[in-house]
């Protein structure tokens, strides 16, 4: 059991280069954490450097309030799950499970029993005599899952251990992880860049990008403020829709973000005070996808016009593509709407979950949290 | 139809110009000396050529001196090899200048590097000797089996070895546990063309080995007298000479495949 603190914790290259750069992160003991962002922004490398498999540059880390900087993997007492599984090809499944406790000097006897243990949890038990190349793809996840429980680690880190599945596989196991997160109460660390797992599966989101952690957070609380476009785009499928624009006052106290001559959204007042400083200013307009409705539902939604050049049913939803001015949105809508190609549809924004950004940093102009 | 025809003949033309004459040698090598040369397929039928070959021209002792020389250089070259092709493989030992200069020795001319070898030889006592030739050929075949083995050791995914690091062992337990029971197909591979090439070689065995210490080729070689070539003891050597190669052949062929299959770690 084990709380993880990484200290302006950096990677460098050739002096110069940084492929992670100060990140500052406590996680609780027993916390599922999630890191997430796109291939290459260093979330790998953090891992592997929790891990002891890469060297710390620069900063501090700290397993259970015990300096861990330069120790060795080995005695970390940390499991590794890797997206390749990496299972030993010539050892059978037994042997897998077995290997860590072994190389930690554990009896005979004792090895059998945890095995045996790990494999009915992980439903391996007619598999144990098995090589991995003879294994499913789901089989030997298992089994990589099972060679990190077996040795009750610290910490289990996890890097994108579900790639390699198909979706439905995914989903199950994705339900299974966090069964085995609350039935284990060790502290998780999931790397990935599915949003969905993120979303779903952890207690915290950390989001990294070109080695820099952007936000971190409990999902729900990142997914609804996000700390920028960054963050907006890549947590939603499809990703919240920029606009460049306008803010302006208007006259009798009303707030609005103009995007073009036929189109402003007009500010809900209780955004005014945090915007206040930036009227006169460009901006940039985030809506997300799900906050505009084909009907009117309520009146404080806002009508915009927008012509339809793409509709991806999808069943449960409609994902509509249209032009507002010149820009292109996505919008969220019910299944029975279904327009036409080329059609000019009134849609209707929630103005009140908006966000605005700074157009030259793209970070979010902070407004009170719903 | 036709076009495949034609292929077939090509083909069947290619592997004659390869298999025919090692086939004429082994004809040659049942027929009596006198005959070698007739254009009867099989004029009569004889084990002379061999008889002869071991009885007066000590073949039993170049073909040990050959055993001896190729399976021990091939012992001592190989864990050098493993270690330097993981090196290669797995950190930036030496960087690209090291890996270019291991594969440039390859390209020197080998008569550029016997006299030296000789004299070097020499010098240690050892010219003559089953020994130095064991050694010479060691370091000969060092740089080609660094750079097979570097090859595949790059084809086994690091995600292994940390696995078993983050499981507990060393960095050389990891190597010793997982990286090389994974390798022996490569390791079997690689022994198995050193121990071809160390076979064939016939330049340093010649200069460097004497009458005593001679190896197959340079036993061969010998048969070409002042009287002309003893082509029926020539053809019984050439084919004793392959043998073993041809058992090697299976050998590297079932492990090869073995080897390219491996990577069903995903």
């Amino acid at each position: 059991m084990a709380s993880i603190e990484l200290d302006r914790v950096s990677k460098r290259y050739l002096d110069s280069l940084y492929s992670v750069k100060d990140i500052d992160l406590k996680i609780e003991d027993g916390e599922f954490v999630i890191f997430l962002g796109p291939s290459g922004c260093g979330k790998s490398t953090t891992l592997r450097m929790i891990a002891g498999l890469e060297s710390i540059s620069s900063g501090e880390l700290r397993i259970g309030g015990r300096n861990m900087t330069n120790v060795s993997p080995r005695d970390r007492n940390i499991a590794v799950v890797f997206q390749s599984y990496a299972l030993y090809p010539h050892m059978t499944v037994f042997q897998n499970l077995a290997f860590g406790l072994k190389m930690r000097g554990v009896n005979n006897t004792e090895i059998q029993r945890k095995v045996q243990e790990a494999a009915e949890l992980l439903g391996l038990v007619a598999l144990l005599d098995r090589k991995p190349g003879a294994l499913s793809g789901g089989q030997r996840q298992r089994v990589a899952l099972g060679r990190a429980i077996v040795r009750e680690p610290q910490a289990f880190l996890l890097d994108e251990p579900l790639s390699n599945l198909d979706a439905q596989l995914r989903a199950e196991m994705r339900l299974e992880l966090g069964r085995l997160h609350r039935r284990l109460g060790r502290t998780m660390i999931h790397v990935t860049h599915d949003q969905v797992e993120a979303m779903t599966m952890g207690d915290r989101i950390c989001i990294m990008r070109d080695g820099r952690l952007i936000q971190a957070g409990p999902p729900l609380e990142v997914y609804a403020n996000p700390a920028d476009t960054f963050v907006a785009r890549f947590l939603a499928t499809p990703p919240m829709n920029l606009i460049a624009a306008h803010l302006q006052s208007d006259p009798g106290q009303a707030m609005s973000v103009k995007v073009d001559s036929q189109t402003r959204l007009y500010v809900p007042p209780r955004h005014f005070a945090a915007y206040q400083a930036h009227v006169g200013q460009p901006v940039i307009l985030g809506v997300r996808a799900e906050d505009i409705y084909e009907n009117r539902l309520n009146p404080d939604w806002q009508p915009i016009k927008v012509e339809v050049t793409a509709l991806e049913a999808l069943g449960a939803e409609n994902i509509l593509t249209g032009r507002l001015g010149n820009v292109e949105i996505a919008a969220r809508l019910d299944r029975r709407f279904l327009p036409k190609i080329g059609d000019v549809v009134e849609l209707y924004i929630d103005a009140e979950p908006m966000h605005l950004f700074a157009p030259d940093t793209g970070q979010v102009i902070a407004r009170p949290a719903l | 139809m036709r076009k495949k025809t034609g292929l077939h003949i090509g083909l069947i033309l290619a592997c004659a110009l390869i298999i025919l004459p090692p086939l004429w040698a082994l004809r040659t090598s049942f027929v009596p000396e006198s005959m070698s040369y007739s254009t009867e397929l099989m004029p009569s039928f004889t084990l002379d050529n061999y008889r002869q070959l071991f009885e007066r021209n000590n073949f039993l002792l170049f073909y040990r001196n050959s055993l001896i020389v190729a399976v021990c250089s091939v012992l001592l070259a190989m864990p050098f090899a493993t270690a330097t092709g993981y090196a290669f493989a797995r950190f930036r030992t030496g960087g690209a200048t090291a890996r270019f200069v291991v594969l440039a020795t390859q390209m020197l001319p080998p008569v550029a590097l016997v006299l030296p070898a000789f004299a070097l030889l020499r010098g240690a006592g050892l010219s003559n000797s089953l020994t130095g030739l064991i050694i010479v050929y060691a370091a000969l075949n060092l740089p080609f089996l660094t750079w097979i083995l570097m090859g595949f050791f790059e084809g086994i995914p690091v995600d292994l070895e940390w696995a078993a690091m983050t499981d507990g062992t060393t960095a050389w337990g990891a190597f010793w546990r997982v990286v090389l029971p994974i390798s022996l197909p490569g390791l079997a591979a690689a022994a198995v063309l050193g121990f071809i090439l160390a076979w064939n070689e016939f330049l340093f065995a010649l200069v460097l080995s004497g009458p005593g210490t001679a190896t197959i080729p340079v036993a061969l070689a010998a048969l070409q007298t002042s009287n002309g070539i003893q082509i029926g003891k020539v053809s019984a050597g050439v084919v004793m000479a392959i043998l073993p190669l041809i058992i090697g052949s299976v050998f590297i062929q079932r492990f090869i495949v073995k080897g390219l299959t491996f990577g069903s770690v995903k």
